[in-house]
């Protein structure tokens, strides 16, 4: 029940973000998707927690909740830019792709051969949403945070899908994914900084220099 | 026992250099300390390849570390080159300390990370668990990144922050392909430390769920393929080439695209025989690599930057490994001693361009025009290198290529033949256009002729001698460990033994 609270209201917060016009809203938007994802596990296996799933927990929601929001405030800042989100794609086309692709989502969920016995039959449907919706930040709008975002919404919509699927994932893999999304962004947070100096502002569309 | 602990050493030798790196505090020494550790990692790694080709696999860590003979010979190449781009780092940011155009930091910057990326390409080969080898791809990224801008640049950055996004976003997909991978076995009762070993996977692949394994393949390969620089996923590939640093351009094009394109190697015999040996994955690859050619020789006709033309060179190349590996039989043969083939020349001449680049301050070709006058010993390595990789016989390439076609005609291919000679028709005639001005043409600027120091000219000569030599005789050796190699990939049944000339009995 609460699994199923969770997933709803992360493909609600997609929708929000294809909706945001403002930079600092969509982080704590993102945040907070990435600690309901983090608390997701423990609550899928309430019953029988173990040492495992507390650990993952525990690392997600400090990561994806308070460690990244930080380092996107900080790029923001010291990057002294307008707050709004300058879309390629207008808001309101883009909730129109977004509920588009959530029925997308719905009927490839739906036809996807994984056995989810003990999991949400929301999960495979949010999780592609949630894939879904981080490909089209990507790709539609210009701020580079923004991107960084939507390559967070769409590790959140894979790390979605892990959770319900390969429940038997090996600890150390997952110790390492959730490490290298730390460094990505840790990454991605740098080069916005770069990119900012060098170019005054990190609107992606002005990264036109090398064609061909 | 002894080798087990190898295993570990390989990792960890290169991510020591890497660390020492942060700590010295001079430009030279960092990178005389760089070059000392690959150096170690080179001779620790050839041993065990070697020993791993004689007596078979040798695995580690509860079988978490793992080396067959797959990833032996892909190690033993990575490492061959690894070197040899070390030794070229040594000349490259040599001349640019003489001429104080590398501070300190930089300098600690480039060493400690362009060990950490050995160390991370290495977990690659090592590593048994597919979710691990997925974070050796992602570190590999994520640490190669801030390579391609140690000078920053407004052009360095655009590649950088390319790179980092497409490959991330790509490296992205094919951890959801590991975990559709993992989902398939459902139902076999593996325990959770075992889902993701390979060779697990390997014994149980029969039983897996081949739809699960189909969708799981088509991420891997969209994946893993962005990373690889396959088209039409391979627009960060000419950017980040070109703005990167020679060195960091020689090891992106000679194997940190292999390194991608052995994950998908892996999984190939796991989802023939997971979908029924229908050969169903193989036509994918064959579909990639051919239109990896296609694209690539569209752009390499319209090219005026050297190091842009070499990029789109690497497209065609991978393009046809993996022709070579959707083949299969002598194709995967052909697809491994490819690789080796490709990763030698392209190192060269990324090597040429970097140091001409310097000389000419200019990647323009028609600025660089009639370097052979200005710089013989990198004009004739650019030259030749060059013309072993449109394919000129009696260059190594050359024998690759002529095994992939025969390859292709034994499997009936006739589409996948033609489309193949004709891209590579197209490469041949626009790349010899290139080729011949920016070589022989008249100089245009007034640059000082170059003398090349004895290491410059040992690093023309020695990949160019092998080029020559691997295209003409084959060693024993090599035979067997691309023969063991190659039997992994195809799995079924070693196919035929095959000779250097291509003749299968």
């Amino acid at each position: 029940m609460m699994t199923d609270l969770i997933l709803m209201l992360v493909v609600l917060t997609n929708l929000k973000l294809l909706a945001s016009s403002e930079l600092g809203a969509s982080i704590r938007v993102v945040a907070a998707q990435g600690v309901m994802l983090g608390l997701l596990p423990v609550l899928a296996h309430v019953h029988d927690l173990s040492l495992h799933f507390a650990v993952l927990a525990a690392g997600t929601v400090a990561l994806k909740g308070v460690v990244f929001p930080w380092l996107l405030f900080r790029a923001l800042r010291e990057a002294e830019i307008t707050r709004e989100v300058e879309p390629y794609v207008g808001y309101i086309t883009s909730i129109l792709v977004g509920v588009m692709a959530l029925a997308a989502s719905f009927w490839l969920g739906g036809r996807l051969p994984v056995s989810t016995v003990e999991a949400s039959s929301l999960l495979a449907p949010s999780a592609l949403f949630s894939i879904l919706a981080g490909l089209f930040l990507i790709v539609a709008r210009k701020r580079a945070v923004n991107q960084v975002l939507g390559f967070l919404v769409m590790e959140n919509g894979i790390y979605t899908f892990g959770v319900g699927i390969v429940a038997e994932m090996p600890f150390l893999v997952e110790l390492g994914v959730l490490l290298d999304a730390f460094v990505a962004v840790f990454v991605m947070g740098i080069a916005v900084y770069h990119i900012n100096r060098e170019f005054d502002h990190i609107e992606t569309n002005r990264l036109d220099r090398l064609k061909g | 026992m002894k080798h087990e602990a190898l295993l570990w050493l390989l990792i960890l030798v290169p991510a020591a250099t890497g660390a020492l790196a942060l700590l010295l505090r001079s430009a030279r020494t960092i990178l005389g300390a760089m070059c000392a550790g690959v150096g170690i990692s080179v001779a620790l790694g050839w041993y065990v390849a070697g020993k791993v080709l004689v007596s078979g696999p040798v695995s580690a860590g509860a079988d978490w570390l793992y080396l067959d003979a797959l990833s032996a010979y892909n190690l033993g190449v990575m490492l061959l080159i690894y070197g040899l781009s070390s030794a070229y780092a040594w000349v490259y940011f040599g001349a640019e300390l003489r001429e104080g155009h590398l501070t300190l930091k930089q300098a600690r910057l480039f060493a400690s990370l362009w060990c950490g990326a050995l160390a991370a390409m290495t977990l690659v080969f090592v590593s048994n668990n597919l979710g691990i080898m997925w974070v050796g791809i992602e570190a590999t990224t994520l640490l190669t990144g801030f390579l391609i801008c140690v000078h920053v640049t407004g052009e360095s950055l655009e590649a950088m922050w390319k790179y980092i996004l497409i490959c991330s976003v790509g490296v992205a997909f094919a951890f959801m392909g590991t975990l559709l991978v993992g989902a398939s076995t459902h139902g076999l009762g593996l325990r959770a430390p075992e889902v993701l070993l390979w060779t697990t996977l390997r014994a149980h692949a029969a039983l897996l769920n081949p739809a699960c394994l189909k969708a799981a393949f088509i991420f891997l390969l969209v994946g893993y393929g962005t990373k690889a620089g396959l088209a039409p996923m391979h627009n960060w590939l000419p950017d980040a080439h070109s703005q990167a640093p020679a060195p960091v351009s020689a090891i992106f094009s000679g194997f940190m695209l292999n390194t991608a394109l052995y994950c998908v190697m892996r999984y190939v015999p796991i989802v023939e025989e997971g979908t029924g040996n229908t050969g169903w994955g193989l036509r994918l690859l064959i579909g990639f690599g051919l239109i990896s050619i296609l694209v690539a020789a569209a752009f390499i006709l319209f090219q005026h930057d050297l190091k842009r033309l070499l990029a789109y060179h690497s497209v065609e190349h991978i393009g046809i490994i993996t022709l070579g590996l959707g083949l299969g039989g002598l194709g995967t043969f052909a697809a491994l001693f490819h690789t080796l083939n490709h990763s030698l020349c392209k190192t060269l001449a990324f090597f040429a361009a970097g140091r001409l680049g310097q000389m000419f301050g200019t990647h323009d070709m028609g600025k660089l025009a009639g370097a052979m006058r200005v710089a013989p010993v990198w004009g004739m390595g650019l030259f030749g290198s060059l013309l072993a990789l449109i394919g000129l016989a009696p260059f190594a390439l050359f024998m690759s290529e002529l095994q992939i076609l025969k390859a292709a005609v034994d499997n009936g291919a006739i589409l996948a033949l033609v489309l193949f000679l004709f891209g590579a028709g197209v490469v041949f005639v626009g790349a010899l256009g290139h080729a011949i001005p920016l070589v022989w043409g008249k100089t245009t600027s007034t640059v000082q002729p170059v003398r090349a120091g004895a290491l410059e000219t040992l690093l023309v000569v020695v990949p160019l001698v092998l080029l020559l030599v691997l295209g003409l005789w084959m060693p024993g050796p090599l035979q067997t460990a691309l023969n063991a190699a190659a039997d992994i990939i195809r799995h079924v049944d070693p196919v035929s033994a095959v000779s250097p000339g291509g003749v299968t009995p």
